[in-house]
């Protein structure tokens, strides 16, 4: 029929009525797609603010910044969660950043070419790990190594009252708030670092050429040149990332040690809003327990979208540093 | 002789330069891209405080020649060159330091690469990494930079703005000032007119007569009129061998070679 309607069309000058009908069902088509993802994200606006309504109503703005979750007096504040939410993500960032920099750059600058292709097919398929693999991988492997080198020793070396003390202070059992955020770190990574290359591969190669060709060695290049070429997508790569690690919930249930109060040191146990989420919900028999579990899905939608839009924001004003 | 059958290799003519100094002499240059020649055997002086041009058909090899002047080439894994090229007394191929050599032979692109950041720094980019100025003694430096660039009285109050924001041929004259703030003993300049209009090109050019009190200059162009304007020496280039080379009026008016000949005057190419 389409092929009637094209050649039709083509035998004569003027757009046919029959290909003219086309477009405008095409047109509707692409509308409606369009259209639909509004109403989707509309609706889910809603329900939650709907959901979380009796939750938010009773507690009031206590609810962000009481660290109480108490399901057996059904009491609710979501500060320990959003904090360990905010916590881990910040710090798998900050882990993850400089480490996706150093292989994009090596990838793109430094790598002999037969090496190329294994180290980037090695990124891709990082990234495409379930995040329950990485969670598992997590708990039973990395988790008593990390016990036994990292915290032990720390917590040996500290002397009591110092700030590694502070910093170190919990039960060492290899889970917490530092170890999620490690695994965090390594689930962005990949996904960071094969963002960043392609950023690199779309710096025209005269304007590396350039930079060399005045003398400068490849830090240089990297860090004057290209680095500012590509920030403004860089940002995104990153804010990107940074929305990952909001919202992963798997790796993070198995790793954090689930607790809900505030989180006191690196090694202490703690949650964030979607491992608390993913643990709860099947035993959320009162309803102002279940609903604020959809309050703190809210939450979890208000900052990814603050991320976002914080994300947007610095895209918007590229020559401003220049 | 004078055959238009490359298989059959063609008749030569290579001038001497006499007692002209010369500044980088390539003797005896292969080049290869993995596997595939792009220079055979060129061997080429570059007389020092002259223009040499370098012409003939697309693929001749003579932007190959040109990026092996700066061993630019060595970015990229897989290409190779062998022979000499020596640059005052040093063969450049053994040489180790590529960031000092770049420092010393400076490169325009065929395009406009400005970096991303205000016409300033990109014109003080290359002397930072070099030499510590104070602010006034780098501010003369780029002005001076600009000058010689003929850019600068179209520039001078708007520096701090980004120099992507220029026209092209204002950001062509932008990457002039770059390599030449560097202070360059060689300039390489790769068809650094073909994305200008004439009256940008006619000001480049002029940049170019006056930068070769200073600077030994290569430039590689398809624009036979602005090899004829601006060179002294002219090289002509086909199928990865040096064909001819001698003074520029020499090659253009009496061509020793029917090759040559045919290609100035425009029966191929």
């Amino acid at each position: 029929m389409t092929d009637a309607a094209l050649s039709s069309a083509a035998g004569s000058r003027r757009a046919s009525p029959r290909g003219a009908a086309v477009a405008k069902v095409f047109e509707g088509l692409c509308f409606a797609a369009a259209t639909a993802l509004l109403a989707a994200l509309g609706g889910l606006i809603v329900s939650l603010v709907i959901g979380g309504w009796p939750a938010l109503k009773q507690f009031g703005f206590g609810f962000l910044t009481s660290a109480e979750w108490n399901p057996v007096t059904d009491v609710y504040g979501a500060a320990g969660p959003v904090v360990g939410t905010l916590v881990t993500s910040t710090l798998a960032l900050v882990i993850a950043l400089p480490i996706a920099g150093g292989v994009a750059f090596f990838l793109t600058e430094l790598c002999p070419a037969p090496l190329r292709r294994p180290i980037g097919t090695a990124v891709e398929l990082l990234a495409g790990i379930p995040s329950i693999v990485y969670g598992m991988w997590g708990l039973f492997v990395f988790a008593p190594l990390f016990s036994k080198y990292v915290q032990l020793p720390l917590m040996m070396a500290a002397t009591p009252g110092s700030l590694l003390e502070k910093l170190t202070v919990g039960i060492p059992n290899g889970s917490g708030i530092l170890s999620a955020s490690i695994i965090l770190a390594i689930m962005i990574l990949p996904f960071m670092a094969a963002t960043l290359r392609e950023l690199l591969l779309t710096v025209p190669p005269g304007v590396r050429e350039s930079a060399y060709g005045l003398g400068a060695t490849t830090a240089e290049v990297v860090t004057s040149v290209t680095l500012p070429y590509v920030r403004t997508g860089a940002i995104g790569a990153v804010m990107l990332g940074l929305g990952r690690a909001l919202g992963e919930t798997m790796a993070v249930t198995f790793i954090i040690g689930n607790s809900h109060g505030f989180p006191k040191s690196m090694f202490d146990s703690g949650s964030t809003i979607a491992s608390t989420i993913a643990n709860e919900f099947t035993e959320a028999t009162s309803p102002v327990h279940a609903s604020a579990l959809i309050a703190l899905g809210l939450v979890l939608f208000v900052i990814t979208f603050a991320v976002l839009g914080l994300a947007r924001l610095l895209l918007r004003t590229p020559g401003a540093r220049l | 002789m004078n055959t238009l059958n490359p298989t059959e290799g063609f008749e030569t003519s290579i001038a001497s330069v006499g007692d002209a100094p010369v500044k980088v002499d390539v003797r005896n240059l292969n080049f290869f891209y993995g596997g595939s020649p792009a220079l055979k055997s060129v061997s080429i002086p570059f007389v020092k405080n002259q223009v040499t041009a370098l012409i003939g058909p697309s693929g001749c090899g003579k932007s190959t020649l040109l990026r092996t002047l700066n061993r630019m080439y060595a970015l990229y894994p897989g290409q190779k060159a062998e022979g000499e090229i020596i640059l005052d007394g040093e063969n450049i191929l053994a040489s180790k330091d590529l960031a000092r050599l770049r420092a010393r032979v400076g490169m325009v692109f065929q395009k406009p690469t400005p970096f991303p950041m205000s016409v300033y720094d990109n014109v003080a980019f290359g002397v930072r990494l070099y030499e510590t100025l104070s602010k006034a003694d780098m501010d003369v430096r780029v002005q001076d930079a600009l000058t010689r660039a003929a850019l600068w009285n179209e520039v001078k109050d708007n520096l701090k703005g980004p120099g992507l924001g220029l026209s092209g041929g204002q950001q062509q004259r932008l990457c002039v000032a770059r390599g030449v703030a560097v202070r360059p003993e060689v300039l390489l300049l790769d068809e650094p007119t073909s994305a200008l209009d004439p009256i940008s090109s006619a000001k480049l050019e002029e940049t170019v007569t006056q930068l070769k009190a200073d600077h030994t200059i290569v430039i590689v162009t398809h624009n036979l009129g602005q090899a004829a304007r601006v060179s002294d020496y002219t090289g002509f280039m086909y199928l990865g061998e040096l064909v001819e080379f001698g003074p520029t009026n020499q090659v253009f008016t009496r061509p020793a070679t029917r090759r040559t000949s045919d290609y100035i005057t425009g029966r191929f190419g």
